[in-house]
């Protein structure tokens, strides 16, 4: 059984999700009659986050260019629900919010959402270690010159 | 009025045999340092959109960029991050010339650092089923040694080797060839040269996001041309590749949440001070830029090293903020539309006229 993510990880997991992971649930969950009516408190919209970085020298900060998200909110029963994804995906973001506001009110769909969740870390964790061998396979250790 | 030349009905009428379609991973797996750069000098992280940029512009990383921008331009600002810093930076490639062998390790990564520039003259079939067989598969020794002999040894220790390992300023501040942080307790907000032009006499946060968002070709010239107040170079000390988390505050908890995340290539070069100078400590320069595009970044630290050195005044601090723009360059270069033959016109009117008054008709030299 998967245990439940803190708030700010089931959104970072939700953005992370594929398309093909978070629309079909929400879709069920809606057609099954799991979900009460939600209310689309903010439709998606693509625009940009700013992104700060502070630099190791002076450690100022400054803007090093945008990147392109989606954002949704939407509120199930009273409970909000956010989500924020990488890239253009307006339906994508609708359902991670609705997914997002269902865990939060921790209703019966709750526990699917959170093995959601837990498929998608463990995902990344795979795909981050495979990365991680082809990259230590090309490490390199240099002898003295004599 | 202006009557349009009848267009050809699509690229194919142009071309009648059109070659197959170019799918969007293609570009983003196969294609990806143009996409990079696109990203970089549109100063937008969007890899889809820049892939269906670069294929629209036919390959030109410059025009690509040119249409994110112009889409950029219609999208709203959600949000600004939390700073990050990169001493998270989760590396797929990191080496350093100021150490033999740095604390983390030297990772090479995907280079062609140690191989021959040969062009690959493998026929088409024969190259087709080498890439598809074994895109990055090590050799049995576990790296990737494609056609060439070296003659460094693949660590047997993967303890050695880091995903995060610190970086080498830290190391050299420790040791006291770098100055020591300087006080800031205002920690002032960066500027933005998206919402105000940038002018000589701009922070250095000015600077340093107009050259993140510089065009590639520019920064390497001005930093190859312009550097000539040293007497030897720079010495790139650390060059990483790799993933950047993007976070912003939650909506509702406050908290620092992760909403994605972006490649970035980054360079600290140092540049070794004459001994007679006062001055005890290494100059230091950075260079950061989306993607993998290691020459911009190498160019990015060598011009921050140098602007650190000019007066605001200077020739070089104007240069960086006023000319390396990929926009505004070859905007003012390829200002061929019509009806700019209004302005041509009007020069020949003018040279025609110069001509009659110096030969005036019936006047015989």
């Amino acid at each position: 059984m998967s245990s439940t993510p803190t708030r700010e990880r089931r959104c970072e997991l939700l953005a992370a999700a594929a398309h093909e992971e978070i629309v079909p649930l929400a879709e069920r969950l809606l057609a099954d009659g799991a979900l009460p009516e939600p209310t689309v408190l903010k439709s998606p919209e693509t625009g940009m986050v700013v992104l700060q970085v502070r630099e190791p020298v002076e450690e100022t900060r400054f803007y090093l260019g945008e990147v392109l998200v989606t954002e949704c909110s939407v509120e199930v029963a009273g409970v909000p629900g956010w989500c924020m994804r990488p890239g253009d995906d307006r339906v994508a973001a609708l359902s991670g919010a609705l997914l997002d506001a269902l865990a939060a009110a921790g209703g019966p769909a709750t526990a699917e959402i959170d093995a959601l969740c837990a498929a998608v870390a463990e995902r990344h964790a795979s795909q981050d270690a495979a990365e991680w061998a082809d990259v230590t396979a090309t490490t390199v250790v240099f002898e003295e010159l004599t | 009025m202006i009557t349009p030349a009848p267009a050809p009905a699509s690229a194919a009428a142009v071309h009648p045999e059109e070659p197959a379609w170019l799918e969007l991973d293609q570009l983003t797996e196969r294609l990806n340092l143009a996409v990079d750069r696109a990203m970089g000098e549109a100063g937008l992280w969007a890899p889809m959109l820049a892939a269906r940029a670069v294929r629209q512009a036919e390959g030109d990383p410059t025009e690509a960029a040119h249409l994110l921008r112009a889409h950029r331009a219609a999208l709203p600002r959600l949000a600004v991050s939390v700073p990050v810093a990169t001493s998270e930076l989760r590396v797929v490639r990191r080496i350093s010339s100021a150490f033999r062998n740095p604390p983390g390790g030297q990772i090479l990564g995907r280079t062609v650092d140690y191989a021959g520039r040969l062009l690959d003259l493998l026929p088409e079939d024969e190259g087709r089923a080498h890439v598809t067989d074994e895109p990055l598969a090590p050799a049995d020794d576990g790296h990737l040694h494609h056609d060439h002999d070296h003659d460094h040894e693949h660590s047997a220790d993967p303890v050695a080797v880091e995903r995060v390992p610190g970086n080498v300023l830290a190391i050299l501040r420790e040791m006291g060839l770098v100055a020591p942080l300087p006080e800031r307790p205002d920690d002032p907000e960066p500027y933005d040269i998206t919402r105000r032009p940038a002018r000589p006499g701009a922070p250095r946060s000015a600077w340093l996001q107009t050259m993140a968002r510089g065009d590639t070709g520019s920064l390497v010239h001005l930093w190859w041309y312009g550097c000539d107040w040293r007497p030897d170079h720079e010495i790139p000390g650390e060059l990483r590749h790799g993933a950047l988390p993007v976070r912003i505050a939650h909506p509702h908890t406050g908290k620092p949440v992760t909403v994605a995340e972006v490649r970035v290539s980054e360079v600290e070069s140092f540049y070794n001070v004459p001994r007679a100078a006062a001055q005890r400590h290494l100059g230091v320069g950075y260079g950061i830029c989306f993607g993998h595009n290691e020459r911009k970044s190498i160019a990015m630290a060598g011009l921050d090293l140098a602007l650190a050195h000019y007066d605001a005044d200077s020739e070089l601090h104007h240069d960086v903020l006023l000319t390396l723009d990929g926009l505004d360059s070859t905007g003012y270069a390829q200002h061929l539309k019509l009806p700019h033959h209004v302005e041509y016109r009007s020069v020949l009117d003018r040279a025609e006229a110069a001509g009659q008054d110096a030969n005036p008709p019936g006047e015989t030299a």
